[in-house]
């Protein structure tokens, strides 16, 4: 099967991640296609979070941490390289995390921050715009559009993470990043996330760190299976969960294991 | 079953351990309070001997057209005697000297500021309620014995009957002491107050503030969100940490040594005293501020970061401001401290006798804390009282400190 370099939003190669001593990422080659969802599921420190990390340099701040092997963005940038500033490709690459983590600031001045430092809007009327869009496509504008000066940690736990998201679609990047963004979140803030992630797939391209499979098959149209640090297989998420070639993920996902 | 009847009675006895340690420190501070009060609150009051002034025109020189500074230098001093002649008639000259030590010795000054704010008495006769001399004002007071044989008093038995007629005609009242919180110090006890010192402690808790608040915030913040660890600073926090037990009186000599005697700073002035109580802060600071920064939560970090906000950005835009509220508390409560350190004063020599307030932090000036030390040195019975007063000053500013400290935490903690 040949495909476009350019269908790539991110193409990885013989990716090994270290902390210390201990290895975490064990020689992973994985591509992921533009405006999908992939999933990359395992149990609890097969290594698929790290390398979550891996992809916008957030493992950066952990000093043991290092990494080695090839990271192309769109096919061309080395992210590692020195052809890219790590603000830049933070700017490109979203991030959401697990526990939802709103500046205790106004809502407002959550979504507003990170155009504010890229300089995205010249006016302040601009900015309105950035906000109220962002928040718009995060499903939240209409609960809060009569309360954006309230303090954003008032907010629930669902609204919390819809704002982080709306945080990381106000810089316009063209990949986000989520690292289990259900985990903490009730069944009915997770079935809005998981309605807003098949949403933004038509504008971005997402990788989901999961650990429910029915969330993983619900939402994403790529699955990779992480086991002890290793990428065990990687497919389109119809297969995976019907007929997987390796019989460690039909293990997993029967839940014989894990 | 019995084995838990123990167990029980275990705790319980416990319990009244506890509840014995609780009433006995309480009953030490009560007895500290009441000692305090009892023997400083007669320092905000002064006993005053009512007397007729005449503001002679002849006699001091001066009329309604003089200039100031010809009514300051006009001869109150003669003018003093006089008022004490014409409200005592038909004395002696021994009687005379023993009734002019029942006022005070500042006699002069009080007409002086008297005269100075209303020129237009010249001429004119007035009541005064002017100050007694501090031996009078104990003896008022009560805390002079007079049952004792009249060689044992400082208030001889002439004396004595001058007040008790005084007394009995109405002239001998108290008044509540200004003096105390307006004036700097002064020999003798009756005009003695503790405003100098109180600006002297001021100028230097602010020079304290404005030196050891950036740098310890800086050396803090560098620490903890941008070296990376490793030996260097783990030799650098082990230090920080001494640095933080060392003596004051240490401090006292580094600035002795340093400030005075290499750079050549003046002697005895509020930014020596300030910059040493600075040193001795800077550690509080910064072991205060790195708790601070290390209680933000390391998700902060990472939602700033993950928009691509650089490293600094994310420290001075979330971390800082959200740590601030305990930094400024460790900073506080360290400055508190400071205000209460006498030996790092007494090494840069502001513990000496200064009658002028300090206009600045180049003037020499005591502080609080030394004030205190230097009173309680004094052998007059009137300087008891001005010591437990100073205390008790000292302790109403620790109290507004550590009270503000506690009030800001309150108000700009974040609730997560």
């Amino acid at each position: 099967m040949v495909e476009q370099v350019n269908s790539f939003a991110i193409k990885t190669k013989n990716v090994s991640v270290h902390y210390g001593n201990k290895m975490a990422i064990d020689d992973v080659t994985i591509n992921f296609t533009k405006n999908d969802v992939t999933s990359l599921i395992g149990p609890s420190g097969c290594g698929k979070s790290t390398f979550l990390r891996c992809l916008n340099r957030m493992n950066d701040v952990i000093d043991s941490c290092k990494v080695q092997g090839e990271f192309l963005l769109n096919g061309v940038t080395d992210i590692y390289g020195d052809s890219i500033q790590v603000e830049t490709l933070r700017e490109k690459i979203g991030m959401v995390f697990q526990k939802p983590n709103p500046f205790p600031k106004s809502i407002f001045e959550n979504v507003a921050y990170g155009p504010k430092i890229h300089g995205l809007a010249s006016t302040q009327s601009e900015l309105n715009d950035i906000v109220m869009e962002s928040l718009n496509r995060a499903g939240l504008y209409e609960e809060v559009k009569d309360r954006m000066d309230d303090i954003a940690t008032g907010l629930s736990g669902g609204q919390q993470q819809r704002l982080c998201i709306a945080r990381a679609i106000a810089i316009r990047p063209e990949i986000i990043l989520m690292d289990e963004p259900c985990s903490a979140l009730d069944p009915i803030a997770t079935a809005r996330i998981e309605e807003l992630i098949n949403e933004l797939k038509e504008n971005y391209t997402i990788i989901i760190v999961t650990h429910s499979m029915s969330q993983a098959s619900r939402i994403s149209q790529r699955t990779a299976f992480f086991h002890l640090g290793k990428l065990i297989e990687h497919g389109d998420t119809s297969k995976i969960f019907t007929k997987p070639d390796k019989e460690q993920t039909n293990d997993y996902i029967t839940g014989r294991f894990g | 079953m019995n084995s838990l009847n123990k167990r029980l009675s275990a705790e319980k006895r416990f319990q009244a351990y506890g509840l014995f340690a609780v009433a006995l420190s309480m009953f030490f501070v009560l007895i500290l309070m009441w000692k305090i009060f009892s023997t400083g609150s007669g320092a905000f009051v002064r006993t005053t001997i009512e007397a007729n002034v005449f503001f002679n025109p002849d006699f001091i020189q001066v009329n309604q057209n003089s200039l100031e500074k010809e009514l300051y230098r006009a001869s109150y001093v003669a003018l003093a005697d006089e008022v004490v002649r014409q409200n005592h008639p038909n004395l002696n000259e021994e009687q005379f000297i023993k009734v002019r030590e029942m006022y005070t010795r500042k006699f002069d000054y009080q007409l002086r500021d008297y005269l100075l704010d209303n020129p237009d008495k010249i001429g004119q006769s007035i009541i005064m309620k002017i100050t007694a001399s501090s031996d009078l004002d104990q003896i008022v007071k009560g805390n002079y014995p007079r049952d004792v044989p009249e060689a044992q008093r400082k208030i001889n038995d002439y004396q004595l009957s001058v007040l008790d007629k005084l007394t009995s005609e109405g002239k001998v009242s108290s008044v509540f002491n200004f003096w105390f919180f307006t004036k700097g110090d002064s020999r003798d006890p009756e005009t003695a107050g503790i405003w100098g010192a109180v600006m002297g402690s001021l100028y230097a808790l602010i020079i304290c503030f404005s030196f050891a608040f950036p740098i310890g915030l800086l050396a803090s913040v560098y620490l903890e969100e941008f070296v990376k660890p490793g030996k260097v600073t783990d030799i650098i926090e082990v230090n920080i940490n001494n640095l933080a037990a060392v003596p004051s009186i240490v401090f006292g000599l580094l600035g002795l040594g340093m400030l005075i005697g290499v750079i050549g700073l003046p002697y005895q002035v509020p930014l020596v005293g300030g910059l040493v109580l600075g040193f001795m802060t800077l550690p509080t600071i910064i072991i205060a501020s790195r708790a601070s920064l290390r209680s933000v939560p390391p998700s902060i970090r990472e939602g700033a970061l993950a928009v691509g906000a650089t490293k600094m950005q994310t420290v001075f835009h979330h971390v800082i401001p959200l740590s601030l509220p305990g930094t400024l508390t460790g900073t506080i409560i360290g400055m508190a401290q400071a205000l209460g350190e006498t030996a790092p004063l007494l090494m840069i020599g502001m513990v000496a006798f200064v009658m002028e307030i300090p206009g600045g932090p180049l003037d020499p000036a005591t502080g609080l804390p030394s004030q205190i030390y230097l009173w309680s040195e004094s052998a007059e019975r009137g300087f008891l009282e001005k010591t437990s007063a100073g205390i008790m000053l000292l302790l109403l500013f620790l109290i507004i400190m550590n009270t503000a400290a506690v009030l800001i935490r309150r108000r700009l903690e974040v609730k997560w």
